[in-house]
């Protein structure tokens, strides 16, 4: 029974017919408890954004709101200016996720793939940028993609935004394809395919798991990033979602119903891709622990 | 159309896949951290096309001058050594708990992994509504509760700003190490657990020396990373404190930062900046070599 | 390897397509940036000067970008170095803020505008006093000035027995301790912005310093530490925030702690004449609020002005001085009474019969102020500034004690590099 057990593929579904384990039966309880805990904030800022002003400053925390309190929403909409930063935001995530992608998977194959000397350097040497804080690098790079002329660009900040994500990406596809056996592309090369080829047809395929749980993880991070886009989108008209909720928590903190509706407003698109691809946030997580 | 043969040569192909990212990656990455390095000897306001030679001029002010770059150090390390205990031990605890087949672990799962999508300067405002010191959550419990003299002003307090800002941010990150501790722990031989307990070894015995060594390797990703991630602390102290109050929150990313691009001083800006990038570096350095050995071992 | 070439091709010529788009201003466009206002009055006035002035001069167009106090200095800082930028800018006139544009040759010389157009006599004195004060010429022209005084609820001095408003200094804490007493906070503060503490600090400099030693301090021609009134001014300053403001405020703004201060918690708040139309918009009943300067021995009213520079970089100074003018002109500025606050710079300007009685007041405080003083965070450069709201701050939340602030001040100030 017991090496059955010890076999058997990890599920959710309960074994019928056990004795609960009174550890195993606090032990429920308590993640219930903390995970009541963990999602208060969300319930907290939801029922916020409910109320009306009036009511938020005399109901509780947790009292469900009496109504409905639409004008909220449209007026962080409005002065959020939430049409203008969520089609910025879309438009640069939408560009540079999947084109980052593309250019990682391009070197991390010529990393794993094809004779080069000093390959290991190199990998070393675009690693070393994972690990670096661009925080650290705000000014100067502001000034070079002002000197470029790049300021309020879609192109100016989609260029360093590749530059800072491709490393970790390179990272975990170099170790996915070096993993991959030898005889697959020997035959093709043997056969006269040049690397692109081999490239396009044969590891991009294959890798397409890795592939879509890095395109999610870094979707989520480019929607989410704010220092840089601080630093290079000046223009309140080239602000993404969260420069925008920054700017929003600046003037209209007093207005409490408001402010937490653009709060909602700002976490629910990520919201609702995770619930959708749930799966793929933990495998891209997990390929980078389990590659290291 | 240019010769066929030479494209066909591996040392081309591989150059031509390769140039996108050195491309932008030594442009846009490699260059502004050259330049942070020449800025710190500098003195520039952002504005001039004159960038004067100082020597060590920025770095003997920050160093001897300037009050607030030391409470920014002092900050980030507590920041640092905080966010290496605190996040992963919970984690930890969460990803053993979560290990065992429990009914709606994926739900329970999904619920402590959410905060970790959300954009820290999200979770920055909610959190500042949260602490906020008249009709945020906590001070409002408190109050409902009858416990009005444990009230504070959460972000307003400089004793206690600082950690008011770490709990938010432990609230987000808990579920990151939770995800790589459970990953790692899929790794541990099951039947090795199962042929300790048959032996009579309790549950925290086989905790220690089957589960725990097992999961060596993870923990050290962990705590790599989450090393690395907490010195990059910006957005969350930005949107919950923006370093005050008076600069009792103020973190050197964010110091270096606020020179730089608000009191338009970029070569004191750049000369925080390049303590912050040795002090990654001295971290960063001997993990990349101890990979490599690692990697090189048969 | 063709189709490689031409993709090349292609996407520089993108880039360069971008670059090129974003730097045009063509010839019959205005770029005007300003903050972004609190109240939908003033946004209004902006907008509709840029309507109107599209209507007078057809075919032109008029762009407003509105942001946020800091992103709109950060903005500019970055147009600086770069050839983007606007054709006109706001910015106040102090030395802290719109001096450093001044000194940084960021600003056309308005010299020939305002001799032609007599443009001195159209402004009042007290806002006319930063436009030759910085560099070489005249530079700016004021739209705004911005009187900030002593907003006190009625109902409040009522209670604590109050009956006649401050005239001195020793007044307004008797008045603050007699609220203490009945449980009122006397002052409502948000501490998260550091300029709306500053405005305490800068007036118990005025009220204990005099306008002499307080110029010179500000302008720091005096010693910090040499100056005994210095560190008297952190000791009322620190007796202030211990006692007579509403607590919590060090994690509040000032926005949470006008909402507070309408929800009559706290009895007073040190405010800009403007706030009248933040009372207006929250339905308040003016019978029960009154005003009153922050009283000092000099008797001057603490504000400062809001200019409107020309770029010196801009493509069309002829056009953009056109927009000030017709901004700053008796026509549109009547239109626009009481948007801006209540003392218009236009000196034309007449107010109604019937306006706010509050409104009615600023005007006589204007006109009876023998000068102004102007705020802390325009007075200094501004890595002072930011020590300076360090220093007291730390007063406040009790980190150093007010005997060591004077010397901090000094200590930054002569370490300034």
């Amino acid at each position: 029974m017991s090496l059955t057990k010890a076999t058997a593929p990890i599920s959710d579904k309960r074994v019928p017919g056990r004795r609960y384990d009174p550890v195993l039966v606090a032990l429920w309880i308590a993640l219930v408890a903390i995970a009541a805990i963990w999602i208060a904030p969300f319930v907290f800022i939801l029922f916020t954004s409910l109320k009306s002003n009036a009511e938020v400053m005399v109901s509780s925390a947790f009292a469900l709101p009496t109504s409905v309190h639409w004008p909220n929403f449209e007026g962080a909409w409005r002065n959020g200016d939430f049409a203008s930063t969520l089609l910025n935001s879309t438009i640069i995530s939408f560009v540079k996720v999947p084109l980052g992608l593309l250019i990682s998977a391009m070197a991390a194959y010529a990393l794993a793939r094809i004779q080069l000397r000093r390959r290991k350097a190199l990998l070393l040497f675009i690693l070393f940028g994972a690990m670096i804080p661009f925080q650290v690098m705000l000014a100067p790079l502001f000034t070079l993609v002002n000197q470029l002329g790049l300021i309020d660009t879609y192109v100016g900040i989609i260029l360093p935004y590749l530059a800072f994500g491709a490393p970790y990406q390179v990272f975990i596809l170099h170790g996915f394809f070096s993993a991959v056996p030898k005889e697959l592309s020997e035959a093709a090369l043997i056969d006269g395919a040049s690397h692109f080829t081999i490239f396009r047809r044969i590891f991009l395929p294959i890798s397409l798991p890795v592939l879509a749980a890095l395109l999610i993880l870094d979707f989520v991070n480019t929607w989410n990033e704010f220092a840089m886009a601080l630093v290079i989108l000046q223009d309140s008209s080239m602000w993404t979602l969260p420069l925008g909720l920054m700017s929003f928590q600046g003037q209209f903190s007093s207005d409490y119903g408001q402010m937490n509706a653009a709060i909602v407003m700002t976490v629910l698109p990520a919201i609702i891709i995770y619930l959708i691809f749930q799966r793929y946030f933990v495998s891209g997580l997990t390929a980078g622990a389990v590659k290291a | 159309m240019l010769n066929s043969r030479i494209l066909a040569a591996p040392r081309v192909q591989a150059l031509i896949l390769l140039s996108p990212v050195l491309a932008v990656y030594v442009v846009f990455a490699i260059w502004p951290m050259i330049d942070v390095i020449i800025l710190s000897f500098q003195k520039w306001n952002g504005l001039s096309d004159v960038r004067e030679f100082v020597g060590f001029a920025n770095y003997e002010h920050i160093f001897f001058r300037d009050a607030v770059y030391w409470v920014a150090f002092k900050n980030t390390v507590i920041w640092t050594v905080l966010s290496v205990i605190f996040p992963p031990a919970i984690g930890l605890l969460l990803a053993l708990g979560l290990n065992e087949q429990l009914f709606g672990r994926g739900a329970l799962r999904a619920v402590y992994y959410l905060p970790v999508i959300i954009a820290p300067i999200a979770v920055a405002t909610m959190w500042r509504w949260m602490y906020d010191p008249f009709f945020g959550l906590f001070n409002q419990l408190l109050t409902d509760s009858g416990l009005q003299n444990l009230i504070r002003d959460w972000l307003g307090d400089r004793t206690i700003a600082l950690y008011s800002v770490f709990v938010a941010h432990t609230w987000q990150s808990v579920g990151f190490s939770m995800v790589l501790f459970l990953a790692g722990l899929q790794s541990v031989d099951r039947s090795l657990i199962e042929a300790a307990s048959i032996d009579g070894t309790n549950r925290w015995q086989s905790f220690r020396h089957v589960t725990l060594p097992a999961l060596k390797p993870t923990l050290t990703i962990v705590l790599v990373l989450t090393t690395i991630n907490s010195l990059k602390a910006f957005d969350i102290v930005y949107g919950m404190t923006q370093g005050g109050p008076a600069q009792s929150t103020q973190m050197l990313a964010l110091w270096a930062f606020t020179q730089a691009m608000q009191i338009f001083d970029f070569g004191r800006g750049g000369a925080i900046s390049v303590t912050l990038l040795i002090i990654t570096l001295a971290i960063v350095v001997p993990y990349l070599r101890w990979t490599q050995r690692e990697e090189d071992r048969p | 390897m063709q189709r490689l070439k031409n993709a090349l091709v292609a996407g520089c010529a993108l880039i360069a397509a971008d670059c090129v788009l974003a730097n045009v201003a063509t010839a019959q466009e205005l770029d005007v940036w300003s903050i972004s206002y609190d109240s939908d009055i003033q946004r209004e006035a902006l907008r509709r000067a840029a309507e109107k002035f599209e209507e007078e001069h057809p075919g032109t167009n008029v762009q407003i970008t509105m942001r946020g106090t800091d992103e709109h200095k950060t903005a500019l800082r970055v147009s600086a170095g770069s050839d983007n930028g606007p054709d006109i800018f706001l910015s106040w006139a102090g030395r802290g803020l719109g001096g450093e544009y001044v000194l940084a040759g960021l600003s056309r010389d308005l010299t020939e505008y305002y001799e032609k157009y007599n443009l001195a006599d159209r402004f009042s004195v007290p806002s006319l006093s930063f436009v030759d004060d910085f560099g070489e010429g005249m530079h700016g022209v004021p739209f705004r000035f911005t009187g900030e005084g002593v907003f006190y609820d009625k109902r409040a001095f009522e209670k604590a027995g109050i009956t006649a408003e401050p005239e001195t200094y020793e007044e307004l804490k008797s008045a603050a301790e007699a609220l203490k007493a009945v449980g009122i906070p006397a002052f409502a503060f948000g501490g998260t912005v550091n300029w709306h503490l500053m405005r305490l600090m800068d007036n118990v400099l005025e009220a204990v310093c005099g306008a002499e030693t307080h110029d010179a301090l500000k302008k720091m021609e005096l010693d910090w530490s040499a100056t005994p009134c210095a560190e008297q001014s952190f000791v009322e300053f620190k007796e202030w925030t211990d006692n007579y403001i509403l607590s919590p405020f060090m994690g509040i703004d000032n926005k949470q702690a006008f909402s507070l201060f309408v929800g009559q918690r706290a009895a007073m708040m040190l405010e800009t004449d403007h706030q009248v139309n933040q009372l207006i918009e929250a339905g308040v009943d003016f019978d029960d609020y009154g005003l009153f300067k922050f009283p000092t021995p000099d008797g001057r009213l603490y504000g400062f002005a809001e200019y409107l520079y020309i770029s010196s970089k801009s493509e069309n100074p002829e056009l953009a001085f056109q927009f000030i003018d017709m901004f700053t002109d008796v026509d549109y500025q009547t239109e626009i009474k009481g948007a801006f606050g209540a003392l218009p710079v236009n000196t034309a300007v007449k107010q109604d019969a019937d306006v706010n009685p509050i409104y009615q007041e600023w005007t006589t405080l204007l006109a009876d102020a023998p000068g102004t003083f102007v705020n802390g965070d325009q007075a200094f450069p501004l890595d002072v500034t930011t020590e300076y709201f360090r220093v007291f701050n730390q007063v406040a939340t009790g980190e150093i004690a007010p005997s060591d602030a004077d010397d901090t001040m000094a200590t930054f100030i002569a370490n300034r590099g």
